[in-house]
């Protein structure tokens, strides 16, 4: 007897319940309980269990398990995912040509190239040498220590996958800056995609597409990392002084000529902000994703965990630790260059 | 007049709220702004406008803040729309354009001014001035000497390659007026243009105005709340109160003749004799005085006249114009002018 009966006996249920019990094979708990003969206790008001799916299961075997809500959604994913694949798979295949390309290609130039253009780009968006003189620093020290690879790897999946998180997220930020229902429907999503749990991610893409995929990982680091730059562009836009915005129309700018001459650029730090943003949360990502094949210094990490290798973990996390640091730095001083450029 | 109307404005109304037509019905039946706003949830910002803009004067609009003077300035380019109403512009009905025909009249017809300079920040203050020509698609080469032309015109020669945030509020302000006259559109529209500028700058750039008018002859629309500077600048001074207009005229007869308690109020606290001139007090008559003082232009102000008869009050003026008496001025006409309206002592006495 289980606590629930009542309410199906009395909505005259019980033929309906009784259909699911024949073949259902007995639990190992109910069996102990036969053989111990102690089925019949009572329960006190104090365990009284919720009326929860489990709870109603017990007194009713037709009404389903919260299991089976799980396995139904699982099921109907499998369902739709041949047809879903269909779609999906050409559209999302450039980004497996991205990735593996950066990282053949900057797997494959010497680093006697690789490293000197690095520090060419740093200079150019930062113009300071302190900074470039540090980049290198820790560069030689990754490289010293045979993480260059590794390091090299990260680096190249940061790259493209932060392009590729401008690349959409600008236009979506401008969209919805521009209208309100645009921005009213997109927040849920963004507020869903950034507090879901990382390793959350990763599962409906394992079902999705296959582990040897590159474009797995990258649509993971993606989604993740897209948020920032899209709220911040939004913002940005927003936030542009109205009286400018009037001054645009009333000397009869287009509204194409007043986004690209008055609000982008003006928008444009907070855009930067956002960027800076979406390159450190694509670094915290790519750790993660080593679980579904990533490459990179993530792969050392979780190597440290499976084989208890300490050292390999802690140098590898050091490794990711220089990377934000440089990665942040540089996005940093090239926000402020453009801030000072244009002070109100 | 031998000028043309260049702007007419006809029953201009303006609601803002969820429903304004409906609201406008009510309006129109007599219910004011507080038993609209209480009721209906409207806020009535113009109440039946009817003005003319004559071409080349300068047209000032002043009212208290919440009088709906930045609101009828921004009809006249449809940055706001109105609920009913007319707007001719050249004989042209502003609210029949569509879009392109707006678009041409906000490039090349008007151009505007504002309060807070609106200076494009991430651009020099040439490219700001050169603004209304690199709307229309000249690239920075091709405006440059334009700009350069009007920059040099306001005043700032050799600041063209700074940016606005360089500069002080009264030279962004002449950076404003600059990208106003480069778009050499025949009217101007400036809403507040020097309320922001401290009161020795904003005296300088009303005669910077002035100045420039006085060969320009636009048609400008100045929206003031300074009784004093409407007085200075105005050729018609239109005073609204509450959204609606509750007198409109020369200044001067706005000064000799308010209408409204509401005016006479205003008007209590300047200095007459400076705002009054001798045209508007003069007895006209070509016959000459018997005992001429001398002769005083019919645009001088009192306070010269007092100064040059120094205080006596016996004296006869003739007034002249281009060198030709058109009228007699008797001190004690003069000093009678500066008393205040009766009314207002009336007004006052009741206090």
């Amino acid at each position: 007897m289980a606590t629930y009966d009542f309410l199906f006996s009395s909505l005259g249920l019980e033929e309906w319940c009784s259909e699911g019990k024949s073949d259902a094979p007995m639990t190992m708990g109910a069996l102990l309980n036969k053989s111990k003969g102690t089925e019949t206790e009572e329960t006190s008001i104090w365990e009284l269990p919720f009326p929860s799916m489990d709870a109603l299961n017990e007194s009713c075997a037709a009404f389903p398990k919260s299991r089976e809500l799980t396995k139904g959604l699982e099921e109907g994913f499998l369902a739709i995912k041949d047809s879903l694949s269909v779609v999906l798979d050409p559209l999302t295949q450039p980004l497996s040509w991205f990735l593996d390309g950066a990282l053949y290609g900057m797997l494959n130039t010497p680093w006697w190239i690789v490293i000197p253009v690095l520090l060419g780009i740093v200079l150019l968006v930062t113009k300071s040498w302190k900074l470039v003189g540090f980049v290198a620093g820790s560069l030689c020290l990754l490289a010293f220590i045979d993480y260059y690879e590794y390091a090299i790897q990260t680096l190249a999946i940061i790259f493209v996958c932060a392009f590729l998180c401008v690349l959409f997220g600008v236009p979506i930020g401008i969209a919805m800056s521009r209208s309100d229902t645009m921005q009213r429907l997109t927040i849920p999503v963004l507020d869903m995609l950034q507090t879901l749990p990382p390793f959350v991610y990763l599962i409906p893409l394992i079902f999705l597409f296959s582990v040897t995929e590159s474009k797995l990982y990258g649509i993971a680091i993606i989604l993740y990392a897209i948020v920032p730059v899209i709220r911040l562009t939004n913002l940005g836009i927003r936030l542009v002084d109205k009286d400018v915005i009037e001054a645009a129309n009333a000397f009869g700018m287009t509204s194409r000529q007043k986004l690209f001459q008055v609000q982008i650029p003006l928008a444009l730090p907070n855009i930067m902000a956002g960027v800076n943003q979406t390159i450190m949360m694509s670094l915290a990502m790519v750790v993660i994703a080593s679980l579904v094949s990533a490459p990179g210094l993530g792969v050392l990490v979780l190597q440290g965990i499976r084989n208890l290798e300490l050292g390999v973990g802690l140098v590898a996390g050091l490794g990711i630790v220089i990377l934000a640091v440089i990665l942040d730095r540089v996005t940093k001083t090239s926000l402020a260059r453009i801030d000072t450029s244009q002070k109100q | 007049m031998d000028q043309d109307i260049k702007i007419s404005i006809r029953n201009l109304y303006k609601i803002f709220g969820p429903t304004p037509d409906i609201a406008l019905e009510y309006v129109k039946k007599g219910m004011g702004k507080p038993e609209l706003l209480e009721k209906h949830k409207h806020v009535l910002g113009l109440e039946d406008i009817n003005v003319d803009m004559q071409e080349g004067e300068i047209t000032v609009i002043m009212g208290l803040s919440g009088s709906g003077k930045s609101t009828l300035i921004r009809h006249l380019n449809r940055l706001i729309e109105p609920t009913s109403g007319e707007i001719t512009i050249d004989g042209e009905n502003v609210l029949d354009f569509d879009e392109e025909r707006l678009r041409k009249l906000r490039r090349e017809g008007m151009s505007m001014v504002f309060q807070k300079f609106a200076l494009l920040p991430h651009r020099t203050v040439l490219e700001n001035a050169g603004m209304a020509l690199s709307v229309r698609g000249f690239k920075t080469e091709e405006f440059e000497s334009e700009a350069r032309k009007w920059l040099a015109r306001v005043g700032l020669e050799g600041n063209g390659d700074q940016y606005p945030h360089e500069l002080s509020g009264g030279m962004q302000q002449r950076v404003g007026i600059a990208r106003a006259l480069a778009s050499n559109s025949p009217i101007m529209l400036m809403d507040e243009a020097f309320s922001a500028l401290d009161p020795l700058i904003r005296s300088d750039m009303q005669d910077l105005l002035l100045e420039l008018q006085e060969e320009l002859h636009k048609t400008i629309v100045f929206i003031t709340h300074d009784l004093d500077e409407a007085l200075k600048l105005a050729d018609h001074l239109v005073i609204l109160k509450d959204g609606h207009v509750v007198q409109q005229g020369e200044p001067q007869e706005i000064l000799m003749n308010p209408n409204d308690p509401y005016i006479i109020d205003f008007i209590s606290d300047i200095n007459r004799a400076r705002v009054l001139r001798v045209r508007s007090i003069m007895e006209k008559t070509t016959e000459p005085p018997e005992e001429s003082a001398g002769d005083v232009s019919e645009h001088d102000n009192l306070e010269s006249v007092i100064a040059k008869s120094d205080g006596n009050t016996d004296l006869v003026y003739r007034v002249t114009r281009k060198g030709k008496q058109i009228g007699v001025l008797d001190m004690k006409v003069l000093f009678r002018a500066l008393v205040p309206t009766e009314a207002a002592t009336e007004d006052r006495a009741s206090l």
